[in-house]
């Protein structure tokens, strides 16, 4: 597990994927961080969950390559023929990805000093959304691992994990598209259901989708209120996927074609 | 040291390999030789764990390959078709890495490293990019991967294909050199790649096995019967006359003129009587005073060794 970690990491660093998403990222950070800084007030908590939507943009760019590129180079046959379990390297890539997340947040935590020295407002509050920050990285990145082990082109691994990444970040939005479009044909002509009794049946209809929505389950967090049951979702999202990883590549063993 | 039983690997509605059981004894080198997609790779690939067969068992050193996996890969390295080389890193990152993955222990990595880089000679580019390589030398750190971890068995996927002559013939020196006290399987379509360096061949056509020989038993049974390629100046009728009356020679035959050279295709028994009938041959073209521009024994191809082998016509 440690020998991958250490590979991908290095890896990541003697091509450019490293560099462009740590420039990409540090100016991002860096931009959002001025401007609130140069405004005059300046909220952490909010710095950290703006960033939060360029995971759609890093974590596939992050994640495409990690088995993706090993099936196209046929260096996944020492994975195979090692004695390491094909578990320990799904981990240990996994662990990479991660890791990587941590370098990319070193400029959002120089930021967090200088609000602090500034005496700014880092209270329980901040601190909560940079959990939050790094369970749902957790869990996108195992979205991304296992969309790169689907497939062996990277830009396919990269545009499957960039949808469900989006898909995700669009929960509440379709929760209430769809119990909105729920109550349209209830109460139309079909069915003639009256609008209070309705209204029950879609409310409920949006909260059982938005159940699945990571980061409604995770907003009290900005306000000091830690859950871990939300934390614990994003785990079991991420765990559910990388165990999804490990039997896809454990199915090439036994491929048919 | 290797037993395989009952081997079978379908694709689809394509059976790769087509119950095949042979068993490599320690010590030994094997060549497994059979043209392409006759499920060398296959084969080597459901050996090392690469694959899992569809039925049948492979057995390491007494350990199943996919009941104690870890055990089993313990004991092989395997250097597959495409050695498995990440281009950014250097050789000796590389080689670590490897090291690493294979639960090498950190004691006396240095000492066998050293040790491998010189034994297949890639000392001197050890702190080079393995994309900046050439094919030889990839060939070479594909090899040395294979042989980290000190493991008993090596199997080799076509070691020597797409290299020159002369890296072709360092590669050979490098197998037979590591077989001195290692177990090693290797596979090739060619047969004086496999005559070269092995001590019993298996062959293999459309996944199932044709022949388990010695080279000495196979080289027999080849060269039963030997073809004689032999290029001249002279008048052909004459030539083909006076070439058929030499003892041994079965029948001659013209395969191409350009003016008053002429190439010809000679048929032999195999010499009983301890003369070897090129010199014979010579001879008589040499009395007629016919001189010979080429002289050769034609290779086999493969498709003729199985003919002869499983006795079709």
């Amino acid at each position: 597990m440690i020998a991958v970690f250490k590979r991908e990491l290095i890896s990541y660093f003697k091509s450019p994927v490293g560099y462009v998403v740590l420039a990409f990222f540090f100016f991002i950070s860096g931009f959002m961080f001025v401007n609130q800084f140069s405004s005059g007030s300046i909220n952490m908590a909010s710095e950290i969950i703006n960033l939060r939507s360029f995971f759609v943009i890093i974590v596939p760019v992050m994640t495409m390559g990690l088995f993706a590129d090993d099936r196209k180079r046929g260096t996944d046959v020492l994975y195979y023929t090692s004695p390491v379990g094909l578990l320990n390297v799904v981990l240990g890539k996994f662990l990479a990805a991660f890791f990587l997340q941590f370098i990319l947040f070193i400029n959002v935590f120089v930021h967090m000093i200088l609000t602090a020295a500034c005496k700014g407002v880092i209270d329980s509050g901040t601190w909560g959304t940079v959990i939050v920050y790094f369970f749902l990285a957790a869990l996108f990145i195992s979205i991304g691992i296992f969309a790169s082990s689907i497939t062996d082109s990277q830009i396919v691994a990269a545009i499957v994990t960039f949808v469900g990444i989006l898909l995700i970040q669009l929960i509440s939005v379709f929760s209430t598209m769809v119990s909105k479009l729920f109550a349209a044909i209830l109460m139309s002509s079909l069915f003639r259901m009256e609008s209070e009794k309705a209204g029950v049946i879609c409310s409920r209809i949006e909260s059982a989708i938005r159940w699945f929505d990571p980061f409604s389950k995770t907003n009290d967090f900005s306000y000091g209120i830690f859950k871990v049951s939300s934390l614990l979702y994003c785990l079991s999202f991420a765990a559910f996927f990388i165990f999804l990883t490990y039997r896809k590549l454990e199915k090439k063993r036994w491929a048919k074609g | 040291m290797i037993e395989i039983r009952d081997l079978v690997k379908v694709y689809g509605d394509k059976t790769a390999v087509d119950g095949i059981s042979f068993t490599v004894n320690k010590g030994e080198v094997l060549g497994f030789l059979g043209p392409n997609g006759a499920g060398k790779s296959t084969t080597m690939n459901i050996i090392t764990g690469y694959l899992s067969s569809t039925s049948g068992s492979v057995k390491v050193n007494g350990h199943d390959i996919l009941e104690e996996p870890a055990e089993a890969k313990k004991c092989i390295g395997y250097l597959p078709e495409i050695p498995p080389l990440y281009p950014d890193m250097t050789v000796l990152e590389y080689l670590k890495f490897i090291c690493d993955l294979k639960g090498v222990a950190k004691e006396g990595r240095k000492e066998m490293l050293a040790s491998i880089l010189a034994m297949v000679r890639i000392t001197d580019v050890a702190e080079r990019l393995i994309a900046n390589l050439s094919k030889g030398y990839k060939q070479r750190v594909g090899i040395a991967q294979a042989l980290i971890g000190n493991p008993e068995i090596l199997i080799l996927d076509e070691p020597t294909v797409g290299l020159d002559p002369n890296q072709i013939i360092e590669i050979r020196k490098m197998i037979k050199h590591l077989a001195k006290d290692r177990t090693i399987i290797l596979s090739s379509h060619i047969l004086s790649e496999v005559q070269a360096v092995c001590d019993r061949v298996v062959i293999i056509n459309n996944g199932k096995l044709v022949a388990i020989d010695t080279i000495n038993d196979l080289s027999n049974k080849i060269n039963g019967t030997s073809k004689l390629i032999m290029c001249f100046k002279g008048p052909a009728e004459d030539v083909i006359r006076n070439l058929t009356n030499v003892a041994g020679v079965d029948s001659v035959e013209l395969v191409a003129s350009e003016d008053d050279i002429h190439k010809i295709e000679i048929n032999s028994e195999n010499d009983d009587d301890g003369i070897d009938i090129r010199t014979r041959l010579f001879n008589s073209m040499a009395m007629a005073g016919w001189p010979v521009l080429e002289f050769r024994s034609k290779e086999l191809s493969l498709e003729e060794i199985f003919l002869k082998l499983t006795g079709e016509k």
